[in-house]
């Protein structure tokens, strides 16, 4: 089968559906049986004006990345797709509507602006869908079908896809889209010339079954929840992780569980404590300026030893920053941030199977180690889609990741025991003959107040042993390579590791020997088989998105000389080709 | 001219040498190329080679997209013209964007033609004039063992010795419009034909196609005015090629078959030329309009074009004698005046 990746844009002004277009494609292209990665990027600003961009790299193979330059770009607003132009490959191919409202012009259509190797493909899209249905408001999916038409695309999983997503809306609606993505399919099968450069057939993927889901980042956190029991949320809405609460508005209430709207980030932090602290699973999910409210009451969760599990989706920061845009700056702030030696674990997952995974995991090592579980993620982790494989189903022993006090200890219990592991046994209030004390203030081994000098180096010395025990539950280091000394070892946590993949990949194929170390448990972190991946490098390079290469802070002294940062705050996912820069440059 | 826009629309041998003719001689302009097909500027005459396998689809092209880039020349290909105003000096493209010029040259060509009887079986009949038409031909041919050549133009005998090359069975329909734009008289009718049965064509003259029909997706069925039937996996249409000028309608130039203009190839509106196959030119000797055809011609005026548009005044030089050759037979196409 011939080899495919192709990455498709449609571009649009907010309400042109374009975001609703692009989730359509990505999932028929799924059902047809692709691989694919998409991300959405759109303005902060709720409607009106703003561009909106969907991204969907489709291929044979498991995506990494985001590809950096676009072969197919529609465009559903000549001005907003501009700024496309310049990232479109060689021969690309534009879609565009060639039959505007009114006059334009010159230069202010996109094609004034494509170079000559690009094939530009005119499709009347507001004429067409007016001619279908009677309204231009589905011209969304004539050029989706304009597009399905020109790559040989089947129509089916489209209309699939298209009955599912309006059947809520009735029949009506339903043929409505369903005529407007006939109209488009019918135009480029007629009209359009096919054998331009840059369209080809798509070759179908044909007799697999596939048992794929698309998910985005959110909702397999979201589902990730469910599965390892959840049973509340607490949370403040805020982008990007404001859709996990949507999800489990809907989803928690219907497998018995409550979620409530609290009124800031420092009462939902407080209330999932509270929920934990009376033996309930339950969650909170935010985004940098909210960890920066809850940094007391996780600090708090710290020295009482009660779990937690925050999702923190981290945006461009400080402050309110770009709250659409992705970046990987919260690391600072979720190991070391708040009072005190608070030493919390962080984990981070880079993709989206590891999103659902990570999260049920969090709830297990939460309860074991009893302590708040902080996973990172990114607007681009939370925002973009795979389609991934069904999760599998969570392992029974995973409802429960309490260490109970034994029934012996009855009427002698000691909450906070100083244990070898550093966890003690945890009653939950209620189990009879096992009361204890719970506070915030430096305490003694059953609970009461205690600032002796002695008992804080013990009681320190305790909650920092369960951290450092911690990571023999939590997932190690996994080196991408062919092993042996190697001249460039990338390091990368985050939605950043696929592109450093996917760019160690495209150094080994030129010749380089270079590999790549994916971290997902970023504190604590697996110092020894860090340090060994990193004896075996000529080089170490760690790209991150942020400006301060926080995760080359923690690691770097790992390193015998000084480590390669390349940080970027653009806003973007990192392009997998300015790693590769980095890897050929310091091959040399 | 710095600063000044210069439009060519068409991007055939006339358009692409009125092009690099203003780029030269006006190195501060801005020119811009607007085809309505995809693609380079190619040679029309290479393209029965290409679908006999001789060359790539890389050879049919003189310049590519990039090398316009290259020469700093705007090329905007895959955009139709739909109006010009040459009074407001404006072009309206397909897509309602209005491009505003100093001076324009009406490059367009031909497109080909196909007689008002046969418009209904237009969707059985192929024709070759664009590198999209030849990559039809080529994606139909391995699937086809014979050939239906109808209407007869001097592309027409080009393409038989292609399919001739890759063994086809060809039957050709011999008629006295066989060389449209030329009228051949009796005799050389029937040398041609005679010299296109030695090479194994089956000539089929004195008759009239009367219905086309498509019994299965791979065959066409030609019914004749005699009764005669024919099975053939395609036909072709060779009607020649008639100014692709449908646009200009509502511009106010005086148009006949194509657009007139005076021996210096100016329409009249200022900054307005019109060039190659799409115009007719005035010739005060014969005080009637003539029309070039050919690859050569073509050439000359356009460049003639971009030179008088940048102020010169070059008269179209009308070449004595254009010979082509049909099958051997050697055929004077210049002077050649009906349209």
């Amino acid at each position: 089968m011939p080899e495919v990746d192709l990455t498709i844009e449609i571009c649009g002004m907010s309400g042109d559906g374009t975001i609703a277009a692009g989730g359509l494609l990505n999932a028929a292209l799924s059902k047809a049986g692709f691989f694919l990665m998409a991300f959405d990027s759109y303005p902060a600003e709720i409607r009106g004006f703003g561009r909106c961009v969907t991204r969907s790299r489709v291929g044979m193979e498991e995506m990494l990345a985001l590809a950096s330059e676009t072969h197919v770009l529609i465009s559903l607003d000549d001005e907003q797709s501009l700024s496309r132009v310049p990232f479109l490959a060689k021969n690309a191919t534009v879609f565009f509507d060639n039959r505007p409202p009114s006059f334009v012009e010159e230069g202010r259509s996109i094609a004034a602006h494509v170079g000559p190797d690009v094939t530009l493909l005119g499709v009347p899209f507001r004429d067409l869908t007016a001619r279908a249905t009677g309204t231009t408001r589905g011209r969304n999916l004539t050029a989706l079908g304009a597009f399905a038409g020109a790559f040989d695309l089947p129509p089916g999983p489209f209309h699939e896809i298209i009955r599912k997503k309006f059947d809520p809306k009735g029949e009506k609606v339903v043929l409505a889209n369903i005529k407007s993505f006939d109209a488009g399919l019918q135009y480029a099968r007629e009209k359009l010339d096919r054998s331009a450069k840059g369209i080809f057939p798509v070759p179908q993927k044909t007799g697999e079954e596939t048992d794929r889901v698309l998910l985005s980042g959110n909702t397999a956190i979201a589902r990730g929840a469910l599965d390892a029991g959840l049973k509340l949320y607490f949370g403040y809405p805020i982008t990007p992780a404001t859709p996990i609460m949507e999800y489990l508005a809907k989803a928690l209430p219907e497998k018995g569980g409550r979620l409530l709207q609290m009124e800031d980030e420092i009462s939902s932090i407080g209330a999932v404590l509270g929920s934990f602290y009376a033996g309930g699973r339950a969650m909170t999910a935010t985004s940098g300026p909210g960890l920066s409210l809850m940094t007391e009451l996780i600090t708090h969760g710290v020295m009482a030893e009660i779990p937690a599990v925050i999702i923190d989706a981290q945006r461009g920061g400080p402050a309110t920053g770009l709250p659409t845009k992705t970046e990987q700056s919260d690391l600072h702030a979720a190991v070391f941030g708040g009072p005190g030696d608070s030493a919390r674990i962080v984990i981070a997952p880079t993709n989206v199977s590891e999103c659902y995974g990570y999260t049920v995991k969090s709830f297990q090592i939460a309860e074991k180690y009893q302590t708040p579980v902080i996973v990172l993620t990114d607007f681009f982790l939370d925002n973009r889609v795979e389609n991934v494989g069904m999760p599998r189903a969570v392992p029974e022993e995973i409802f429960d990741g309490n260490v109970y006090p034994d029934p012996s200890l009855k009427d002698r219990y000691r909450r906070f025991e100083r244990t070898e592991s550093g966890i003690s046994p945890r009653s939950i209030p209620g189990m009879e003959g096992f009361l204890f004390t719970t506070t915030g203030l430096e305490h003694s081994e059953i609970g009461v107040p205690d600032y002796a000098p002695q008992n804080h180096m013990l009681m320190s010395d305790k909650r920092h042993r369960k951290i450092t025990g911690a990571m023999a539950d939590l997932p190690a280091p996994r080196e991408f390579s062919k092993g042996g000394s190697l001249k460039v070892g990338v390091i990368a946590w985050g939605s950043t590791f696929g592109s450093a993949l996917e760019a160690v990949r495209k150094a080994e194929k030129k010749g380089i020997r270079a590999g790549a170390l994916k971290i997902t448990s970023i504190f604590p972190y697996h110092a020894d088989i860090i340090r060994e991946f990193m004896a075996r490098c000529g080089e170490i390079l760690i790209p991150e998105l942020n400006y301060e290469g926080q995760l080359a802070n923690l690691i770097g002294h790992l390193f015998r000389k000084e480590v390669q940062r390349l940080d970027r705050v653009t806003g973007e996912p990192f392009p997998a080709s300015i790693i590769l820069e980095k890897i050929e440059s310091l091959a040399k | 001219m710095s600063g000044q826009h210069f439009l060519v629309i068409g991007n055939g041998p006339a358009g692409n040498e009125a092009a690099l003719t203003l780029r030269e001689k006006a190195p501060d302009a801005q020119v811009t190329i607007i085809s309505r097909n995809l693609g380079g500027s190619y040679c029309p005459h290479l393209i029965p080679d290409y679908i006999a396998g001789k060359i790539p689809e890389e050879c049919l092209f003189v310049v590519t997209p990039d090398a316009y880039t290259d020469k700093n020349i705007k090329f905007r290909h895959g955009q139709r013209v739909v109006d010009l105003d040459p009074m407001k000096k404006t072009v309206i493209l397909d897509h309602k964007e209005v491009i505003p010029f100093d001076g324009v040259i009406i490059a367009v060509g031909g497109k080909p033609r196909i007689p008002e009887y046969l418009r209904v079986f237009e969707d059985s009949l192929l024709t070759l004039k664009t590198v999209e038409d030849a990559r039809i031909w080529v994606s139909m041919l391995p699937e086809t063992d014979s050939v239906l050549l109808i209407g007869g133009d001097l592309t027409s005998f080009a393409v038989s010795k292609a399919l001739i090359h890759l063994g086809k069975k060809i039957y050709f329909m011999l008629t006295e419009h066989a060389f449209w734009p030329l009228r051949p008289d009796g005799a050389l009718l029937d040398e041609v034909s005679q010299r296109l049965a030695c090479r194994g064509v089956e000539v089929i003259s004195g008759k009239r196609l009367k219905s086309l029909t498509r019994p299965s997706g791979k065959c066409v069925a030609a019914r004749f005015d005699d009764g005669y039937e024919l099975e053939v996996g395609m036909i072709g249409a060779f009607y020649g090629l008639t100014p692709d000028i449908d646009f200009l309608r509502r511009s106010g130039f005086r148009m006949d078959r194509g657009v007139l203009v005076d021996e210096f190839l100016h329409t009249g509106f200022e900054g307005v030329y019109a060039t190659g196959d799409c115009a007719q030119i005035y010739h005060p000797d014969l005080r009637d309009y003539w029309v070039s055809i050919g690859h050569a011609n073509a050439v000359i005026l356009g460049r003639t074009a971009a030179n008088n548009l940048l102020g010169g005044e070059d008269q179209t030089a009308v070449v004595a004698e254009s010979i082509f050759e049909v099958e051997g037979i050697n055929v004077n196409t210049s002077w050649w005046m009906e349209f």
